[in-house]
């Protein structure tokens, strides 16, 4: 795969995944079985919103190298894993899981997608705040209300579904 | 290698305004449903109130339309 070489992480709301472009074989592990996550040619190639979560972590622990890794954002579903997790990253690298943060990888940029009579979907590392400087939230994925209606303002509840948003 | 993710940043703020829209400060790329991108460059004033007519910017239609809190 021809990519660049620096480390990346990608999160969704449950788990974070590490490519370590410098430690993949092309084994194509990833792709063949789950290209609706992994596929070389998109840009991020990783997209963590293509599959269920168990799925992710079902091929990514399939990966024979340590090119991909996972974490639970959860941090304390992660002293309950088991052997299974074989790249589950304290499992895989226990050093690197004790001094883990963001000097070892890249943040992929922020992209931020407006949804179809939905809220805006924002993906890589954010914050939202109030005009007196309150934060609301900080995270790395999240979906902002766009139809007004929302009962957990400024976040999507889902609402614009019951009151039939259409955004044109 | 100019793709239009490559434009954003590695942070974003979303600054929430009382019964108004969201500003979004920065380089950054949204990207509508039918993948289409939005360049924005400055200060952009998303609209949160449903009612723009100006979508996803903001119209000022809040004002009428109105935000539930």
């Amino acid at each position: 795969m021809d990519m660049d070489e620096k480390n990346r992480d990608y999160s969704n709301d449950d788990i974070t995944v590490y490519w370590r472009p410098g430690k993949c074989i092309h084994s194509s592990v990833c792709y063949t079985k789950l290209i609706e996550v992994f596929n070389p040619i998109k840009r991020p190639w990783v997209n963590l919103s293509g599959a269920p979560t168990e799925k992710i972590i079902e091929i990514v622990n399939e990966c024979p190298t340590e090119a991909l890794m996972w974490k639970w954002n959860d941090e304390n579903k992660n002293e309950h894993i088991t052997e299974a997790d074989k790249n589950h990253i304290r499992i895989r690298r226990p050093d690197d899981y004790a001094t883990l943060d963001v000097n070892t990888t890249t943040p992929d940029p922020v992209q931020v997608k407006i949804m179809k009579n939905g809220p805006y979907v924002i993906q890589g590392s954010f914050k939202v705040y109030t005009e007196n400087g309150q934060i609301y939230k900080t995270g790395r994925f999240t979906s902002l209300c766009r139809c007004g209606q929302s009962n957990t303002m400024p976040f999507c509840d889902g609402m614009h579904r019951k009151t039939g948003f259409q955004d044109e | 290698m100019n793709k239009p993710e490559d434009r954003s940043p590695d942070s974003a703020e979303f600054l929430i305004h009382e019964n108004g829209p969201i500003r979004l400060s920065g380089k950054f790329t949204l990207t509508r449903a039918d993948g289409q991108p939005i360049e924005i460059d400055g200060d952009a004033y998303l609209c949160r109130c449903g009612g723009s007519a100006n979508k996803p910017f903001c119209d000022g239609s809040h004002r009428s339309v109105g935000i539930k809190k």
